[in-house]
């Protein structure tokens, strides 16, 4: 089975509202594609505690760490990490833009709060900013940006749009034009939307593929439905049912221990087939589920099982 | 205790609070519900409703105002309550605050009519916060309602909230901001080495025109800036109000406790009322089967009995998880009330929806 689509472009923005484990998924497809033999870097970039380790390394700081080496094979294969603190962003930009010392004090982290509250969406643009020149420079082969949750990836990408309507000259135009170009690249760029197969987040992810694919012309990967319950047939019957097809008896306590877990689990199941179906009715990409982990805590062991998840799918 | 009623009955405000993704949209209009049900006049002040929760609430898209609308067949004719709903505006929210500071109407227009004044009030990180704090505070004064609710926008760091009235006093006092503002000189003789910096490095950046805009939306700010300091002083002290209440929504999965925890560490440092939990879409803890049964069960062919008992097992597992996560959540909300709900097949959107889970709130 191939799984090339894991590295189609150079940089992939994995989104998906807040409760949908779009770090998690995020996290998973670094380890899938290092697994492939590609250098990867890992942004977070709100920089959520725990990611780090999670990925086989130290917690994730504002400069980039090797988390993990030889994931592929002897030699091939790396895990990187970092956050961009948008203060940071805005230094490397102004030394990049070859902009003197007196500015950049002015400019210093202090003003920036200042300055980003004349300029609208500045701080947003400014990380994106620092990923497209992680990006040019080839900094890895594979960029995962794990970008801000609940309501906050549709305006952190539309930044760069957004901030022309009031900046009308100036290398921060300069700097939008550019983001903006890489975010309609799909070579260079593309989004991994995360949802549940529950109603509310298959709608939003409904609504987030429209914002990101049709809005902001963002080319997206499959649609990825987290945390599907694998699909049990047998659950269809009741239990006494179940135990004729294998010659047995129940004695009543195990009918009714076992129907306790069938009944939800049915109607789970039933919701989730027609969430995901809906999904697919609404939406012209292809769709991924990755299984449902019966553990509230994602350790290594539960990422590298999501991260098998993600080669052996199948995008239909 | 079990149930949110005291802070349903008492309480004058009502915040729910808590991470992304756990439905606390619809435990604050459940718990406004509960309140109209209880002879209250209730208003809910939502941000960013499902579509479906919103239509319930009757704020769909082409009915959606900044201004409370009633919500029908909530309760009976004998109860004598009412309820109420808004959807969050920021922008409105940040005008009328604008207009009710502005000593003239033409001090206001002046911060109205600025392009980056303009740009800033719907995106502004943080505004948003800021607002639906306004927001309370305006339906508060108004002495119209029992019971404010407010559902409180999604947030990475939910304590971003109870912050904003502190950070907006704290940018009113950035020295750039003082430097700029003070007298009324003109901009070429702006003498602050700091001001000059910043406005020279926003010139640099983004052009004389911005410049310009921003000059301008500082100065005119000056005019309302008491008002604004003085609000933000009095939103401070309402949050506080022994009247005030901030229920906590979380679900069992370990993120979502992370950040509910630190909430509640929050809440108690400083010193907002904690009014009770609320732990939402937890899994159901199926029966256990016997030893015997257990036994007999553990090595089947493949075969429908065979996934029913996988299943079984599979969901005990993660009930049981879950439970053991919540109990550094449920240790951490003291006496306070605490209330568990059961993941539901189907999301909640319409009145009686709602209805049936007031009664389990409250």
């Amino acid at each position: 089975m191939s799984a090339d689509w894991l590295t189609r472009s150079n940089v992939v923005i994995v989104a998906g509202k807040g409760g949908v484990g779009s770090s998690t998924v995020a996290a998973a497809h670094a380890l899938a594609a290092a697994r492939q033999g590609v250098d990867v870097l890992f942004i977070a970039v709100d920089g959520r505690p725990g990611m780090g380790s999670l990925l086989g390394g130290r917690e994730i700081t504002d400069r980039t760490q090797m988390l993990q080496r030889n994931v592929a094979s002897r030699g091939s294969g790396t895990i990187a990490a970092r956050t961009i603190p948008a203060e940071q962003a805005f230094g490397d930009y102004l030394e990049l833009k070859g902009v003197g010392g007196i500015l950049r004090r002015a400019a210093s982290a202090a003003s920036l709060p200042m300055i980003a509250a004349a300029t609208p969406g500045l701080e947003h643009l400014l990380v994106l900013g620092k990923i497209k020149e992680l990006e040019l420079d080839r900094a890895a082969d594979l960029i995962i940006v794990d970008a801000p949750p609940a309501g906050h990836a549709a305006p952190f990408l539309r930044s760069a749009s957004g901030l022309s309507d009031v900046v009308k000259s100036g290398p921060i135009l300069d700097q939008a034009r550019e983001v903006s170009e890489m975010l309609a690249d799909s070579a260079r760029c593309m989004a991994l939307l995360v949802a549940l197969p529950e109603e509310t987040p298959i709608t939003e992810a409904i609504e987030l593929a429209g914002e990101l694919g049709d809005e902001i012309g963002l080319a997206l990967l499959p649609l990825v439905v987290n945390a599907c319950w694998p699909d049990r047939e047998g659950l269809a019957k009741t239990p006494a049912m179940a135990a004729r097809s294998h010659k047995m008896k129940l004695s009543a306590e195990a009918k009714s221990a076992l129907e306790s877990a069938a009944a939800f689990g049915r109607s789970r199941l039933e919701q989730q087939r027609y969430q995901i179906e809906r999904l697919r009715g609404e939406r012209p990409e292809p769709v991924i589920t990755l299984p449902r982990l019966t553990t509230p805590k994602i350790g290594p062991a539960e990422l590298s099982a999501l991260a098998d998840a993600l080669v052996e799918a199948d995008p239909s | 205790m079990t149930s949110l009623s005291r802070a349903v009955t008492d309480a004058k405000l009502l915040l729910t609070c808590g991470p992304g993704g756990v439905g606390k949209t619809t435990i604050a209009a459940a718990l406004g519900v509960a309140a109209a049900r209880a002879g209250r006049k209730t208003v809910v002040v939502t941000v960013d409703p499902a579509r479906r929760l919103a239509d319930a609430l009757g704020l769909g898209k082409e009915t959606a105002t900044d201004e409370p609308h009633r919500v029908d067949r909530v309760t009976d004719r004998s109860e004598g309550g009412e309820l109420w709903a808004l959807m969050l505006d920021a922008e409105q929210t940040f005008d009328r605050l604008v207009r009710d500071q502005s000593p003239s109407k033409k001090q206001a227009d002046a911060v109205l009519n600025n392009p980056v004044y303009q740009a800033i009030s719907g995106s502004l990180s943080g505004a948003q916060e800021y607002m639906a704090i306004e927001r309370l505070h305006q339906l508060h004064t108004s002495g119209e309602w029992d019971l404010i609710i407010v559902d409180t926008p999604p947030s990475r760091h939910a304590i971003d909230l109870l912050e904003a009235p502190d950070r907006l006093v704290g940018f009113l006092g950035h020295p750039v901001y003082r430097a700029l503002t003070v007298g009324q000189r003109a901009f070429a003789r702006v003498t602050d080495a700091a001001a000059s910096m910043f406005l020279w490095a926003v010139k640099r950046l983004a052009g004389p025109q911005i410049v310009e805009d921003t000059v301008n939306f500082f100065r005119s700010l000056a005019n309302i800036e008491g008002g604004l300091r003085k609000r933000a002083k009095e939103v401070s002290a309402l949050l506080r109000d022994k009247d005030t209440c901030f229920v906590v929504v979380s679900s069992p999965r370990a993120e979502a406790v992370g950040e509910a925890r630190h909430l509640l560490d929050a809440l108690r440092a400083k010193n907002f009322p904690f009014g009770g939990l609320v732990v939402n879409l937890i899994h159901p803890l199926p029966e256990a089967l016997t030893a015997e049964d257990a036994a007999l069960l553990a090595d089947l062919d493949d075969g429908p009995l065979a996934e029913q008992v996988a299943w079984h097992s599979e969901l005990t597992t993660l009930a049981t998880a879950e439970r053991a996560e919540l109990v550094s959540l449920e240790a951490l909300a003291g006496d306070a009330p605490i209330v568990e709900l059961p993941l539901l097949d189907h999301d909640i959107h319409d009145v009686p929806g709602l209805i049936d889970l007031s009664a389990r709130l409250a």
